[in-house]
């Protein structure tokens, strides 16, 4: 529709010059990378955590296959499960990191004045970027484990869905780039967009390679001997094994002074401390 | 769809021709038709099929690992992403994405439509771009949350001041605390920086709007969509369990979790588009000649919370995600059982939960400082010192999460460090108060509405501070850990710093934000009704604190009565106050004395500007060429590092005073 001599040097809105623009964009996106990078760390944070942990060893021993609990008319059954296949994680970064290249391309030939490469490396980034969605999705579907089938499952399926929701903010910015690419809106002298689709690329597919790492050199729990409930195991040897009869109950009957004083003497009030959280 | 295409006239735009893309329709297109009206229909209706699809979908025998009915819950939050997605769609907040991508970039008349140009009144309920009308609706927004908060807070009060009788059920007075809470927890994260960052900002650096004008009305209306979760979680059972919702009480809580966790979901992301825009705006635009050391004090803080949030807040929105899918996906994140962990939680939770406090406390303090040398006639008592302050507070508040831990059992190895590290920031924050102080001394003081709150804030800010050294020590926490005592000293940095700090910033720019003077009688009165009433009740409860009384339980031994009939009362006094205050808002926007555009004489740029401010901000950019505080005294501190013999001399400052006449 436009060529892209007829691409407005000034930033239509403002008239600011858009290289001007284009460089506070530049800066917006890299905080908004810092603030995507803090929730990815949050979700590797969970992940490590809980695998150097082993709660109640229900991250999966080393040696151990994850057992998984499915109920079959309210009947706990015993199923077996095993550990996620570490290829597919590295076959969703392959193709993420070739989609983010082919953006990268497109975006320096049209920096360069080739907008049919623009274009070319638009589509093809997108296509690539369905690809790896495509991926993503059938490697969630088929995991052999769900959700609740320990803590190991939960992080590996959150992270997978934490590529999944990059992966479409992606493939949205990608359509945006086909399309304005196309119109001569993203052009040689109108090259910021391109440019900081490609920049988020790069961060998106530094997050996938982060997911993989984890799931591949964090697999089996280190600590093999965790804490089990019921017989937690204490570092003084002095210290007696708490039984049944001890442990507090929820309403604070095995201690006299979680027993609040009643504040009313009402009869049919059944006072007791409401919980505190912290 | 190209035959509505229009050829693209060049418009003018501060005097420069400027090519514009091709017009579609009229300018604002679909902008014109959406409103507030709009998204409340939109959002009922999303809200309304997104339940009944769900509910059709889900079998009423569902239910959740731990065998409780789970189609309620799905049912609640497809009410919830429902009202959201529809709300926003129907305020026109996904118009700029959708043009975006279909290639139709807007034009010149289609930013000052959205912008609010010729709109009048309706301004104000539409996605309206310019920072002046979004900092106004976070005035107004904040207001309304405040008010829920503070209403729940009267209910606190009452049933704890009413000993003799039960008038709330336990589980609903667990609620009441919750939602206070969380609500006076957002109200105070965006009462300075909604407002004041939004209408105040832009001006101040000398700019004509922020960087990203849509990503500034999202920020807005994303809050907005937020609170109605949060308030909808009150008709579903509530948030019983604190603001903080600890696991596993919050796995057992009702459906009423689930809108708590939605609105954090929500209003983290409104708070990050937010930070990335201030923090654009302030690094890339502004006025020539604004160094870094010619930037008013009260940017530097808001800049400081924008970027603490920026990097908290992912933690505190990951880790309701996480409870959300716990919830509803049945993951295990939390669960201990099948190899979650509870302090899993508690980390991510105070990663945001203690860096908050400083998004709070930081503007707050920024803004005393800003408005101290307006009334005092002289520079900040070392600019340098109190940009040192912020520096280091924002350095050493990602450091200090687990002295909210201390008494969780986890990791105790690692309590000293953290104690060590809590009791470092008192230093930088100690900063910030000396140069109040040192401000303060020995000058001419011209006492007004926005000072006298200056004086609250310092006053109250000390023994915040002083009373949060001991909570920060792990033997004292011991003790003190989980009760009254902590109550009264968060209460005493977040309201007692954080909103007579936002007091005083509301009488201060309360001319240029509506071209009117706050009524200083009535502000006055309410503002120290206010301040008395605040100490009787939070000074009270350090007394209750220091004898033992829990927070966050109802019944209490008949020792802690007197406390609390004290606290009960000052709550009392402390609203009478705000109502006072609130009136002589209203009263005042409506029939105010007519301000002119500089009435406090500032040096500032936002005030050098007309009142009522124009939709441009400035007729030219202008051009800085000084500190924003050189009322014609020079700097005392500067002035006694450049003197050898470092003295002052009586001199000096007499020259200073007489120089630094009061308008």
């Amino acid at each position: 529709m436009s060529s892209p001599t007829t691409s407005p040097a000034l930033f239509a809105t403002t008239g600011e010059p858009v290289d001007r623009v284009g460089r506070r964009n530049r800066l917006a996106l890299w905080l908004m990378i810092i603030a995507d990078a803090a929730g990815t760390v949050a979700l590797l944070i969970s992940y490590t955590y809980l695998w150097s942990l082993n709660v109640n060893g229900g991250w999966a021993p080393p040696g151990a296959r994850l057992t998984a609990v499915e109920t079959n008319n309210d009947i706990p059954k015993k199923v077996e499960a095993t550990f996620a296949a570490e290829w597919p994680f590295w076959l969703v970064l392959l193709i993420v990191v070739l989609s983010t290249v082919a953006m990268w391309w497109a975006y320096r030939a049209g920096r360069s004045g080739y907008q049919t490469a623009l274009v070319t490396g638009s589509v093809l980034s997108a296509l690539l970027m369905v690809a790896a969605l495509v991926v993503q999705w059938v490697q969630i579907s088929t995991f052999p484990f769900g959700p609740s089938d320990g803590a190991y499952a939960s992080a590996v399926i959150v992270l997978c869905a934490s590529n999944l929701a990059h992966m479409l903010l992606v493939l949205f910015l990608l359509i945006g780039m086909v399309n304005r690419s196309r119109k001569g809106l993203v052009s040689q002298r109108v090259s910021y967009q391109a440019q900081a689709t490609a920049y988020y690329m790069t961060w998106v597919s530094v997050a996938v390679l982060l997911g993989a790492l984890v799931t591949t050199f964090f697999v089996t729990s280190p600590n093999t001997d965790p804490a089990v409930f019921g017989s937690f195991k204490q570092s003084s040897s002095s210290t007696v094994s708490p039984s049944p009869s001890t442990s507090p109950s929820p309403s604070g009957s095995a201690s006299p002074s979680a027993s609040p004083s009643k504040k009313k003497a009402s009869p049919s009030a059944t006072k007791k401390a409401s919980p505190s959280a912290s | 769809m190209t035959t509505t295409t229009t050829a693209p006239p060049n418009a003018t735009v501060f005097g420069a021709e400027v090519p514009q893309p091709p017009q579609h329709g009229k300018p604002g297109g679909i902008m014109r038709h959406l409103n507030f009206g709009t998204g409340l229909l939109a959002g009922i209706v999303g809200a309304v099929a997104a339940g009944w699809i769900t509910a059709a979908l889900t079998p009423t025998s569902a239910s959740n690992a731990t065998f409780a009915p789970t189609e309620p819950e799905y049912v609640y939050l497809a009410v919830l992403i429902g009202w959201v997605v529809g709300f926003m769609l129907g305020m026109g907040a996904f118009v700029g994405p959708v043009r975006w991508l279909l290639g139709r970039d807007i034009t010149h008349a289609d930013a000052e439509y959205m912008a609010g140009k010729d709109l009048g009144f309706r301004r104000y309920f539409k996605f309206t771009t310019d920072h002046k009308v979004v900092g106004i609706q976070y005035l107004v927004v904040t207001l309304v949350i405040f008010a829920l908060g503070g209403t729940l807070a009267m209910l606190i009060r009452t049933e704890l001041g009413v000993t003799w009788a039960e008038l709330f059920a336990p589980t609903f007075y667990n609620t009441i605390i919750g939602t206070h809470g969380i609500a006076m927890v957002i109200a105070m994260i965006v009462v300075i920086s909604g407002p004041v960052g939004n209408f105040i900002v832009p001006m101040m650096i000398g700019a004509r709007d922020m960087a990203f004008p849509r990503l500034n009305a999202l920020s807005l209306w994303l809050l907005v969509a937020a609170v109605v979760c949060l308030i909808s979680s009150m008709f579903v059972g509530g948030i019983q369990d604190g603001w903080s919702v600890y696991y596993p009480l919050a796995a057992q809580a009702p459906p009423g979790m689930l809108g708590y966790q939605m609105t954090i979901i929500v209003f983290a992301i409104s708070t990050g588009v937010a930070s990335v825009n201030l923090m654009t705006t302030i690094l890339t635009m502004r006025a020539k000649g604004m160094t870094w050391s010619r930037t008013p004090i009260l940017v530097f803080g808001v800049f400081a919370a924008s970027l603490m949030g920026l990097y908290a807040f992912p933690f505190y929105q990951y880790s309701q995600i996480l409870a959300l899918t716990d919830r509803i996906w049945d993951t295990v994140f939390f669960n201990p059982v099948q190899g979650g962990s509870v302090w899993l939680y508690e980390n991510l939770f105070w990663l945001l939960g203690h860096p908050e406090v400083y998004v709070i406390l930081i503007p707050s303090m920024a803004l005393a400082l800003e408005i101290m040398p307006v009334f005092l006639r002289r520079p900040l008592f070392s600019f340098n010192f109190a940009v040192a302050g912020i520096i280091g507070v924002v350095a050493l508040s990602g450091l200090v999460w687990a002295h909210h831990m201390y008494m969780t059992g986890w990791a105790p190895a690692v309590n000293y460090p953290f104690m060590l590290s809590t009791e470092m920031i008192s230093i930088p924050v100690g900063f910030l108060v000396l140069v109040a102080i040192g401000t303060f001394w020995r000058s001419t003081v011209w006492t007004r509405l926005p000072l006298m709150a200056i004086y609250a804030v310092v006053f109250n800010k000390m023994i915040g501070g002083v009373t949060g050294i001991y909570l920060s020590d792990v033997p004292a926490d011991q003790y003190f850990h989980g009760s009254m005592f902590v109550v009264a000293h968060f209460h005493y940095m977040l309201m007692g710093a954080g909103l007579f700090g936002a007091m005083g910033g509301i009488a201060f720019y309360f001319p240029k934000m509506t071209g009117r003077i706050l009524d200083e009688r009535w502000g006055s009165i309410g503002l120290w009704t206010a301040f008395v009433g605040f100490q009787i009740t939070f000074g009270s409860m350090f007394v209750a604190g220091l004898q033992g009384q829990p927070r966050r339980v109802l019944q209490f031994d008949d020792m802690f009565n007197i406390s609390n009939w004290l606290s009960t009362i000052g709550a009392y006094v402390i609203g009478l106050g705000m109502l006072i205050f609130l009136a002589a808002i209203i009263f005042s926007w409506r029939s105010g004395d007519v301000a002119s555009s500089n009435p406090w004489g500032s040096k500032s740029l936002e005030w050098q500007t007309a009142t009522p401010v124009p939709l441009e901000n400035f007729e030219v950019l202008p051009v800085v060429t000084e500190r924003p505080y050189n009322y014609g005294v020079p700097d005392p501190y500067e002035q006694r590092m450049k003197s050898l013999d470092g003295d002052l001399g009586p001199d000096t400052r007499l020259e200073s005073d007489d120089k630094a006449g009061v308008p």
